[in-house]
């Protein structure tokens, strides 16, 4: 790793690249979208000063062309991503190079994609510009956090998930232990391994960090993490299962848990699986925001132009926004847990951020800086019938149901 | 597909299940029950190869309506263009959109006659039968999006049907004592958890595989119904408040039937005929937006604008008690299902609180 740069780790997000001063590093990988393609292809950077005013028509039905929302306020690419520039004298060193932006200044690249920070990180640690989570299909071209790669051994995964990062299969399958194991002895013999398949090392593996070695029978190899003897179920039926969690005894395995959640939410039983729910057994929704524009803008934060957001929740009436999709509020006495989950006050008319003295602002909770709602049409506990609302399912302008169990969608945590 | 062991998954699920599928067992009833799976689902819509049920031709979709409206876009911004357009799918109104909607204007329809009466806005059977009612078909009928073999909806809303886990409806006919004739016996609606049986494409459903219950996850869509079987034909009384579940792009979602009945012509593999009853509206309209975005509504020429207005203009039953306005639709559904072990083996059911 060049110098100037460092490796902060996230309490969701994990392990990621970061400046000196703890900006975390982004990249803009190349997507193909409906009509067409937006982000960087490797070695050559596409954001720069110029502020676009027009839709690229990227995105199916709607046509190229159509003026941008609040032009006068809009914002260039590198306004809201800033370049990592290299000095002259800088070298590349292994994945980390250097590459010429169209003015001939250097800017750092990682695996070739030219380097960001963002503007929505505040402080050191921050990641609020992107996530690793996978976004799939018809998201927006996102920025992404680089990160240093997992120390795991060949044949194993990290499958990040609103519940942490999953320790998988290079197969997506879910890896489990066993409580009554240990590092040294496996209790699930004979019977149990009917349904339990020990995760095998190769003969070259050697034991490394966290990563020990069980032998189960002479020549018979297990991997061990963190103590623990790793399995597969073989009744598991999707990648990234959790239902071997289901048996007694038995878990999932992360690397690193999601941060705690807010004392007061509850998680409900749905027909497609587990969501996270208020006090009251409401599901709760994130809002997702992506425009139809070449530099592919961010627009679900409250600091981003609300004209979509305000269409999608209420027909572009405030009032309506705070009937069918209202905030969920923090109570008086609740308190933030960690800088995942936040508390912060917000104008109900503007959607902005605003100070805490402001009379008329809700106290609301936040998920990674972005606020959460209900849904007006949730109507009991377990009801999910906001999600996938607004445009392409909800996930360039609109609402998607926080699920901590997926049974059903392959992978959509 | 995610993984490249989902067969030998599947392969052991059957063996430690007991169940053999060579063991010439499909169809055989057990303790007087046998089971079906749902393989196929999709709206009743009866086509002539002229489309003579459509005889101004079909509606325009998201992309014909947004040229019109907008000739000069260049000129207009996404506020007065493009989300004005979603906020008419996301906030529909029964207010005139300012495009005539074509509905179906043949008198042949399939379905069933859920009143009682023949009016003279009801279909006629294929087969003679007066009185069918199925005005979901009067309004999807002339949406290209809605008919075979190539309409987008037809194509993957069936599909979905087969491939997602989520959609995985079955019934149980229980105290059958004869599958060609039977007085009265009891229809059970689960969800199952597992992926069908297939032959080697993978798509034709075979009989004779096995389905745990949910009793999970899918507590809260068992049913239970009587019925009767007159020359193989089973018959149910209507289920007050029939769910169900129907995924199509990863967006969980319901239909709401209400009186829902069943139709089926039975055999020992397979139980094929109609689900028909009273669709809630609001329900139907939003599990259909939710899970194709306007871009797939276009590729099927599917106006959710219009057609919402048309499906509340069509609305024949359950008023609301404060407008008046009708809040459910009649319909039918062409259903599909194939001879399936049902395993009421309670595993699904442990760890039933989050």
């Amino acid at each position: 790793m060049p110098s100037g740069f460092q490796v902060v780790v996230n309490e969701l997000e994990g392990p990621v690249f970061a400046t000196d001063t703890g900006q975390t590093l982004y990249k803009w990988p190349l997507e193909g979208l409906r009509n067409g393609y937006s982000g960087e292809a490797p070695g050559i950077p596409a954001c720069y000063e110029e502020v676009l005013t027009v839709t690229a028509g990227l995105m199916s039905p709607y046509p190229a062309g159509i003026k941008l929302p609040e032009l006068d306020k809009r914002k260039s690419c590198v306004d809201l991503w800033p370049p990592v520039y290299a000095d002259e004298e800088a070298e590349a060193i292994g994945k980390w190079t250097i590459v010429e932006r169209r003015d001939g200044s250097k800017q750092w690249a990682y695996d070739e994609q030219p380097l960001y920070t963002s503007i929505r990180d505040m402080q050191p640690g921050d990641v609020l510009g992107g996530t690793t989570r996978s976004s799939r299909g018809d998201s927006p071209a996102y920025r992404v956090p680089i990160s240093p790669p997992p120390m795991l051994p060949p044949g194993f995964a990290i499958k990040p998930t609103a519940i942490g990062r999953m320790l998988t299969t290079d197969l997506n399958e879910s890896v489990y232990s066993f409580a009554a194991d240990t590092a040294k002895s496996a209790a699930c013999t004979e019977e149990c391994l009917v349904n339990w398949k020990p995760v095998s090392a190769p003969g070259l593996a050697r034991e490394q960090g966290e990563w020990t070695l069980l032998e189960r029978s002479p020549g018979e190899r297990q991997w061990v993490f963190r103590g623990k003897p790793l399995y597969t179920y073989v009744l598991d039926t999707d990648s990234w299962s959790q239902e071997g969690s289901d048996i007694p005894g038995w878990d999932n395995v992360f690397t690193q848990p999601a941060p705690e959640l807010p004392a007061s939410f509850t998680a409900q039983l749905t027909i497609a699986g587990n969501v996270l729910a208020d006090k009251n057994g409401r599901t709760i929704y994130r809002y997702f925001c992506g425009e139809d524009s070449q530099d592919q803008f961010n627009c679900d934060h409250p600091d981003e132009t609300q004209v979509y957001r305000l269409a999608m929740c209420g027909a572009g009436d405030a009032d309506k926004c705070l009937s069918y999709w209202p905030y969920v509020m923090a109570g008086e006495e609740e308190q933030s847990p960690n800088r995942t989950w936040q508390i912060k006050n917000i104008d109900p008319m503007t959607g902005r951020y605003v100070s805490a003295d402001d009379n008329d602002a809700f106290r609301v909770w936040t998920y990674r800086d972005r606020p959460v709602y209900l849904f007006g049409g949730d109507k009991v506990i377990g009801d999910v019938n906001g999600g996938g609302t607004g445009e392409w399912r909800g996930k360039r302008n609109g609402l998607r149901a926080f699920w901590l169990r997926d049974d059903f969608m392959g992978g959509i945590l | 597909m995610e993984r490249v062991s989902l067969f030998t998954v599947n392969f052991l699920t059957l063996f430690f299940l007991g169940i053999s599928v060579a063991s010439g067992q499909t169809g055989k009833l057990e303790n007087r029950s046998i089971g079906y799976v749902m393989t196929d689902l999709f709206w009743s819509v009866y086509q002539t190869p002229s489309a003579e049920e459509c005889p101004r031709g079909f509606n325009d979709g998201p992309r014909e309506q947004f040229e019109q409206l907008f000739p000069a876009h260049e000129l207009l911004s996404v506020e007065e263009t493009q989300l004005k357009q979603e906020i008419e799918t996301w906030h529909p109104t029964t207010e005139p959109d300012g495009f005539e909607f074509l509905e179906v204007e043949g008198r042949l329809s399939w379905g069933l006659n859920l009143d009682e009466r023949v009016d003279d806005n009801d279909f006629n059977h294929p087969d003679g039968t007066p009185g069918i009612d199925n005005e979901v078909y009067r309004a999807v009928g002339c949406i290209i999006g809605f008919r075979g073999p190539d309409g987008v909806e037809f194509i993957f809303q069936n599909k979905a049907i087969l491939d997602r886990r989520y959609n995985r409806m079955m019934i149980e006919l229980s105290g059958v004592d004869d599958l060609q004739n039977d007085e009265e016996v009891t229809v059970t609606w689960y969800r199952g958890m597992d992926r069908l049986l297939t032959d080697a494409t993978g798509q034709k459903a075979m009989a004779g595989g096995t389905q745990r219950i949910d009793y999970r996850w899918g507590q809260s869509l068992i049913r239970e119904s009587k019925g009767k079987i007159i020359d193989s034909v089973l018959i149910t009384e209507p289920i007050a408040d029939l769910v169900i579940p129907w995924m199509n792009l990863s967006v969980p979602s319901i239909h709401i039937f209400k009186d829902a009945r069943l139709h089926l012509n039975l055999s020992e593999e397979n139980a094929n005929g109609i689900l028909a009853g009273f669709a809630d509206v609001d329900t139907w309209y939003y599990q259909l937006i939710r899970n194709d975005s306007t871009h797939h509504l276009s590729n099927g020429q599917i106006s959710g604008i219009s057609l919402y207005k048309a499906l509340r203009r069509l609305a024949d039953a359950y008023p609301d008690q404060e407008t008046g306005a009708n809040t459910a639709i009649s319909t039918s559904l062409d259903i599909k299902m194939t001879q399936v072990f049902i395993s009421h083996d309670t595993v699904g059911a442990i760890a039933s609180s989050p």
